[in-house]
C-alpha cells in the first residue's frame, strides 16, 4: 500500500502547510467533521458501511500495488458477529507501509491532499482508510489491528490503531515486531487490516460481492477473493476473480494543473507557496500548457506586472489572473497522466465476470474538458448468460472505481440512455431510459478530476464534453453490436438453408420414393434451384493444445454458373500476432486484412480457406469478418468497399511514417535528447506565435470507416 | 366409416398422391411442392347447392425453398406414413398422441400441437378424406345433451346401447362421442319440437334446473364454447333426420357470432367438410345486440380485440347479408357486449319464463 501513501504523505505535508496558512481561522478537526457527516462519506447505513470499508481498503491496495509494480492479490474476509457487528479482514501482497508512516496513513483525513500533482488515482474518490478506523472506533469502540511488512525489513510490524478524533491523530498501542506467516508461508511484503464494525452484510446489486466483481472487471491484472461467513462459520457468500492478464496498468505521469481547470482558492494557495520571484516564471513552472508568450498575455490581460512576486499577489489580483486564463489561448494539457484500461483488457475483464457471446470495446482518445484531461472507455457484452428481460446492466466506473449508487442521476447513465439503441439491435421502448435485452455496458471515465454531483461521489456530474465522448464511444460499440447481430442472423439463415438441402430435402426424397416404390431423384438440380446463391461459412476456433486460433472459411457455389472471387478475411494482426499456417498463401491487403484469390468455383462445388493465428490468447479473437471481390453476391460475406480500403491503406502508411520518425528521434543520445527538448521548447514558442492553440485533434473518422473497424470488434 | 364412404385403399391412395406431387417435382429438377386451397375467409364462398360455405378455387403452393415449408412437406410424409401404419394395424390415435409421436421424426417433428392439428386438416382438405378416415381422433370434448330423445350408441364391446337423453342420464346429460356417424350412433326417436344449442355451461344448467326441456318440449345441447366437429355433426343429423328446427342461444359478443356461423354456415377451418357439419337452417336466438338495450342488460364495453373481431366479421362472406351487417354494426355502435347469464339480473326464472318464450314466439311464431 505504501506508495499510495507516499502520495498521501506528500498531501499531508501540503495540508500541514495549508493549515499553517489558515492558522488564523478556527481549526476544525476533520475527525469531528466525520462524526457529523458520515452520510456523505459512505457510512450512513449499516449495509453501506461494509461496502465503503472494503472499497477504501481495496482501492488503497490496488493503488499501492500499481505504483510498486506488483500484481495485486487481495483477500477480503467478512465474518458476522453478534448484534449487527462484522469482522472485516483485508489482506494484500502490496509493498506494505514503513513502521513510522503507519499512523499517518491510518490516522489523518487527507481531504484535498493533492495541490500540485495531478493525475489519475483511485484514492482520489474516497476519504481513505482512516474512515474505516474511525467508523470501527465510533461504532464498536475497538481498535483496528494492522500488520505491515515491507520487503527490506526482516520482520513485520504489528500494531493496534485508534483515533483521537479531536486532534486528528492516530493512537498506537501494542506495537511489536514479528515474522508474519499466512498459511504457513512467510509474507515478504503486504498489509493486513483487521477491524470490527457495526454493519450488515447484504447480497444483490449493491453488495460487497458486486463491488468486487466490478472492481475485478476493470482491474484484470488483480486477483481478488471474497469469503463471507455467518455466525457459525458457514460460508454464505464468496467470489474468486482470478487475474486474466499479467500486465499492470502503465505508470501514469504526474502533470501540473492546467489554468482552465483551476479554482481561485487553489490559485491563491499556489501563489502563496511559490518559490518563483516573477509571475511569468510562476505561470510557466506551475501550470501545464502555458508558454512564455501565453504567460505574458495572461498578465497583460490581468493588468499585472511580469516582475511581481507571486507571494505578494492580493486576492482581487488573483481573481483577475484567473479571469484572464479564460481569455488566452493555451496549449491543451498533456494526456499521458491518464491510465485507460485499454480495449483488450476490458474485454478480458468483462469475460472474467460475465459469460457472454459477444463483446465490443472502445477506448477513445484522451480529450480535455475545462483543463482536465479525460478519457472514455466503453465495453458492451451481449448474449450468453445475460438475462434477456428487463433493462441492461450498467457498470459505471470512475478511475477504475465502481460507482454503485445513484445510477439514474449519473452522467454516464444519461449518456448511455441518450443513444437510440433500437438502431443497434436492443429493445429501447420509447427511446427513453435504459435499453432492454441480454446486454451489459461498461463505462469508464478516466480523468485527473472527476466531478461528482455530490460529496457522496456516486454519480458523475453533467459535462457536455464528457457526455459527447461517451455518446461517440457508445455509437462505436453499438455499431459493433449491430454488425454482430446482422452477422448472427445471416448465419442463422444460411444455416437454415444448409439444413434444408442437407437434411430435409434428402429425407423428403427418400421417404416419398420409398412410399411410392420409385427411384430417388437426382437432387443436385433441385438444390441449385432452392439455393440459387453462393454461400460462405466462417468460423474461428481456439486450439487449446497449439494455443492458436483456427479460422476456416468455406465457400459453396449453389448457382448454375461458375464463379471466381477474391476472399478477404479480417484477422487480429498486431505485435506478436502472426499467421502460422496458411497453405493457400494469398497476400496482405492492409493491416489486419488478408486476401486470397480463388480458382474458378464451378456450380455445385465448394472450397475451404484455412489459416491459423499465433500469439493470441483464448478469447482474444472469436469472430472474423469476410469480404469478397468479384461478381455475384455471396451470402455470409460483404463486398469490399475499395474506397474504404484505400483510406485504410493511407492511414496505415501515415502511422508507419510516424512510427519511423519516432524511432529515429528516440535513437539519439542523452545530449540529443536535451537538444530535442530545447528544440521542442522553441517549437512550442513558435507554435504559440501561430493561430493554432493546441495539439491538432485527430480527424474524426467517418462512420463508415468506424463501421469497418467496429465490425470485428471481437 | 365413413361420411364420404372411402375405402382404406382409396384413403391411402389419396395420401400417396401428396407424396407423388413432391416426387414428380424433384424428378423435374424442381423443389418439391404441396398444393392446397387457401384457408382464409378470402377463399370461402357460398355453395348454393349445399347451402353452406365451402373453400373457393384459390390454391396455395407450399414449396421446399424455405425451411418452414420444407419441414411441412417432410411432416406430411411422416404423417402419411403414420396413418398408413394405423390403418394397417387397425388402430387409431388422438391428434395429441400424434403430436407426441412426432418427437421421433427429427426435422419433421411438430413445434406445437396446433401445427399438428393444422397439418391433419391440410391433409383432409387435399385428399377430401375426413380425419376419421385417417384414424385420428380429436382431443376436444363433445357436447352433452338433455331432452326427450332416444339414441343408440355402439359401445366398446360392439353392442348397441339404447339411451334416452332425459330418463337414462344424470344431471350432466348424454355425452356425445367424437364419432357420431351411423356406424357408431343411430337416431332412434324423439318427442321434442326443436333443438336448442347453448353456449355456456352455466346457462345449460340453468335451463335444465328450470325444467325448460320439458316445459318447452326441446332437446338442450351444451356447445362448450366453439363447438367440436362431433357436436356440429350431431346437430346436423338431428336437424336432417328428424327435421327438427335448431335454435342457437349464445352470449351477445363477436365471438358468439362466429360460433353461430360455424354451426349454420360452416367454419373457415373446416370449410372442406361444411356439407357434413353445417346446419343452414339454424336460427340465432340471442343474445342479440338489440337485447342489450331492449332488456336493459348489464353489459361490458367492447375491448379493442372485440372491435377488431367485429370489423373482420363485416368483411366475412358468411355475414354478408343485410341482417347480419345491421346486427354487427349495431353492436359496434353500442360499444357493448352482454353474457347470457346477464339475464339473471331479473331473477333466475326470467330466462325461462320471459326471455326465451318471447324469443321463441318471435322466431317460431308460437
Amino acid at each position: 500500500m505504501s506508495f499510495g501513501h507516499w502520495e498521501d504523505l506528500k498531501g499531508v505535508v501540503a495540508m500541514a502547510d495549508a493549515e499553517k496558512i489558515a492558522s488564523k481561522q478556527k481549526q476544525i478537526s476533520i475527525s469531528e467533521f466525520f462524526e457529523k457527516n458520515k452520510h456523505f462519506l459512505g457510512f450512513d447505513t449499516l449495509q453501506r458501511a461494509v461496502i465503503t470499508a472494503v472499497k477504501e481498503a481495496v482501492d488503497n491496495s490496488l493503488d499501492a500495488c500499481e505504483e510498486s509494480r506488483i500484481l495485486p492479490t487481495i483477500k477480503i474476509e467478512i465474518n458476522k458477529l453478534k448484534g449487527d457487528k462484522l469482522e472485516l479482514i483485508c489482506q494484500d501482497n502490496g509493498p506494505g507501509i514503513p513502521r513510522n508512516s503507519v499512523e499517518n496513513v491510518f490516522g489523518k483525513f487527507l481531504l484535498g491532499s493533492r495541490f500540485h500533482a495531478i493525475r489519475q488515482t483511485r484514492g482520489q474518490q474516497g476519504i481513505g482508510i482512516t474512515g474505516v478506523v474511525m467508523y470501527s472506533q465510533l461504532t464498536t469502540g475497538s481498535k483496528t489491528h494492522v500488520i505491515s511488512k515491507i520487503k527490506s525489513d526482516s520482520s513485520a510490524v504489528y500494531v493496534n490503531l485508534g483515533l483521537d478524533t479531536r486532534r486528528n491523530k492516530a493512537t498506537k498501542s501494542n506495537e511489536r515486531r514479528d515474522v508474519w506467516f499466512e498459511d504457513s508461508e512467510e509474507v515478504s511484503s503486504g498489509l493486513k487490516i483487521q477491524t470490527v464494525m457495526k454493519a450488515k452484510y447484504q447480497r444483490g446489486r449493491q453488495s460487497v460481492n458486486q463491488y468486487l466483481r466490478m472492481t475485478s472487471i476493470v482491474n484484470p491484472h488483480a486477483t481478488i477473493q471474497l469469503i463471507v461467513r455467518d455466525g457459525n462459520g458457514e460460508i454464505i457468500d464468496h467470489g474468486h476473480w482470478i487475474r486474466t492478464t499479467e500486465r499492470l496498468p502503465r505508470v501514469v505521469e504526474e502533470i501540473k494543473p492546467h489554468p482552465h481547470g483551476i479554482h481561485l482558492g487553489q490559485l491563491q494557495r499556489m501563489l502563496k507557496e511559490a518559490d518563483e520571484r516573477k509571475l511569468t516564471s510562476f505561470l510557466r513552472h506551475n501550470f501545464s500548457g502555458v508558454s512564455m508568450r501565453a504567460a505574458r498575455e495572461i498578465l497583460e490581460k490581468a493588468e499585472l506586472e511580469e516582475g511581481r512576486t507571486p507571494v505578494r499577489i492580493k486576492p482581487d489580483e488573483a481573481q483577475a489572473m484567473l479571469d484572464s486564463f479564460q481569455k488566452v489561448k493555451l496549449l491543451a494539457p498533456p494526456t499521458d497522466c491518464l491510465s485507460p484500461i485499454e480495449e483488450i483488457l476490458i474485454k478480458k475483464g468483462l469475460s472474467k465476470a460475465i459469460d457472454s457471446r459477444f463483446a465490443s470495446t472502445v477506448t477513445r482518445k484522451p480529450a480535455v474538458s475545462q483543463g482536465n484531461p479525460f478519457q472514455i472507455e466503453v465495453g458492451l457484452v451481449f448474449g450468453g448468460d445475460l438475462s434477456a428481460d428487463g433493462p441492461i446492466e450498467v457498470l459505471r466506473f470512475a478511475n477504475r472505481v465502481p460507482l454503485m449508487y445513484q445510477q439514474g442521476g449519473c452522467l454516464l447513465t444519461k449518456a448511455l440512455e441518450s443513444v437510440d439503441w433500437k438502431r443497434y439491435g436492443l429493445d429501447h421502448p420509447g427511446g427513453k431510459g435504459l435499453p432492454k435485452g441480454p446486454a451489459a455496458v461498461l463505462i469508464h471515465l478516466a480523468s485527473t478530476n472527476v466531478q461528482f454531483t455530490s460529496e457522496a461521489k456516486e454519480a458523475v456530474a453533467d459535462n457536455e464534453e464528457v457526455f459527447e465522448e461517451i455518446r461517440k464511444a457508445m455509437l462505436e460499440v453499438g455499431r459493433g453490436l449491430r454488425n454482430h447481430l446482422k452477422k448472427s442472423s445471416q448465419r442463422k439463415k444460411a444455416q437454415e438453408k444448409f439444413d434444408l438441402i442437407n437434411i430435409i430435402l434428402p429425407e423428403i426424397s427418400r421417404k416419398s420414393s420409398e412410399m411410392l416404390g420409385r427411384d430417388e431423384p437426382d437432387l443436385a438440380p433441385v438444390i441449385t434451384r432452392i439455393m440459387n446463391a453462393v454461400f460462405l461459412e466462417d468460423e474461428v476456433l481456439w486450439d487449446n493444445d497449439a494455443k492458436q486460433n483456427i479460422c476456416s472459411v468455406t465457400i459453396y457455389n449453389y448457382t448454375a454458373r461458375a464463379r471466381a472471387y477474391t476472399i478477404l478475411a479480417k484477422w487480429p494482426e498486431g505485435e506478436g500476432v502472426r499467421m502460422a499456417e496458411n497453405p493457400r498463401g494469398g497476400r496482405k491487403e492492409t493491416n489486419g486484412l488478408w486476401a486470397w484469390r480463388l480458382d474458378t468455383l464451378n456450380p455445385g462445388e465448394s472450397t475451404e480457406i484455412r489459416f491459423t493465428v499465433e500469439g493470441v490468447t483464448k478469447g482474444d479473437w472469436n469472430e472474423t469478418e469476410i469480404f469478397y471481390r468479384g461478381n455475384g453476391d455471396i451470402i455470409g460475406a460483404n463486398k469490399i468497399d475499395e474506397k474504404l480500403l484505400d483510406e485504410m491503406r493511407k492511414i496505415e502508411a501515415l502511422a508507419a511514417a510516424e512510427a519511423e520518425h519516432a524511432k529515429a528521434a528516440e535513437s539519439g543520445s542523452m545530449e540529443r535528447l536535451a537538444d530535442r527538448a530545447e528544440f521542442l521548447e522553441s517549437f512550442e514558442e513558435i507554435e504559440d506565435e501561430g493561430e493554432s492553440e493546441s495539439i491538432p485533434a485527430a480527424p474524426e473518422t467517418t462512420p463508415t470507416l468506424d463501421d469497418w473497424r467496429g465490425g470485428g470488434a471481437e | 366409416m365413413s361420411a364420404n364412404g372411402y375405402t382404406k385403399e382409396q384413403v391411402i391412395e389419396a395420401l400417396h398422391d401428396i407424396a407423388g406431387e413432391m416426387h414428380n417435382k424433384m424428378l423435374k429438377g424442381e423443389p418439391p411442392t404441396m398444393t392446397l386451397p387457401v384457408r382464409t375467409k378470402q377463399n370461402i364462398s357460398f355453395d348454393s347447392k349445399l347451402g353452406v360455405y365451402k373453400y373457393g378455387k384459390k390454391k396455395s403452393r407450399r414449396d421446399a425453398t424455405s425451411l418452414g415449408s420444407a419441414r411441412q412437406l417432410l411432416r406430411a410424409l411422416h404423417v402419411t406414413e403414420f396413418i398408413e401404419e394405423m390403418i394397417e394395424a387397425g388402430k387409431s390415435s388422438t391428434l395429441r398422441e400424434m403430436y407426441y409421436i412426432s418427437e421421433g421424426w427429427g426435422h419433421g417433428k411438430f413445434g406445437s400441437q396446433n401445427e399438428s392439428n393444422n397439418l391433419a386438416e391440410d391433409l383432409e382438405i387435399i385428399t377430401k378424406c375426413m380425419r376419421e378416415d385417417f384414424k385420428l381422433r380429436p382431443e376436444e370434448d363433445g357436447a352433452r345433451i338433455i331432452g326427450n330423445i332416444t339414441l343408440e350408441e355402439r359401445n366398446r364391446r360392439g353392442e348397441w346401447m339404447r339411451i334416452n337423453c332425459r330418463d337414462d342420464v344424470g344431471d350432466s346429460g348424454y355425452g356425445v362421442p367424437h364419432n357420431v356417424e351411423v356406424e357408431k350412433l343411430r337416431m332412434v326417436n324423439h318427442d321434442v319440437d326443436f333443438i336448442m344449442a347453448i353456449e355456456t355451461g352455466g346457462m345449460f344448467d340453468r335451463l335444465v334446473e328450470n325444467g325448460f326441456d320439458e316445459s318447452a318440449r326441446c332437446a338442450l345441447i351444451h356447445l362448450k364454447g366453439q363447438p367440436a366437429r362431433s357436436t356440429r355433426r350431431i346437430i346436423k343429423r338431428m336437424n336432417e333426420e328428424w327435421n327438427l328446427p335448431v335454435l342457437v342461444f349464445l352470449d351477445g359478443d363477436p365471438w358468439s357470432y362466429r360460433i353461430y356461423a360455424s354451426i349454420a354456415y360452416g367454419a373457415i377451418k373446416t370449410a372442406h367438410i361444411s356439407e357434413y357439419l353445417a346446419t343452414p337452417s339454424a336460427v340465432y336466438l340471442g343474445i342479440r345486440a338489440g337485447d342489450i338495450e331492449s332488456y336493459d342488460l348489464p353489459a361490458d364495453d367492447l375491448s379493442s380485440k372485440d372491435i377488431q373481431a367485429l370489423n373482420a366479421e363485416l368483411s366475412d362472406p358468411r355475414f354478408a347479408d343485410a341482417e347480419w351487417q345491421d346486427e354487427i354494426k349495431l353492436m359496434l355502435e353500442l360499444g357493448k357486449k352482454a353474457e347470457q347469464q346477464s339475464l339473471a339480473k331479473y331473477g333466475l326464472d326470467f330466462v325461462t319464463e320471459t326471455y326465451l318464450p318471447e324469443k321463441l314466439a318471435e322466431t317460431l311464431g308460437r
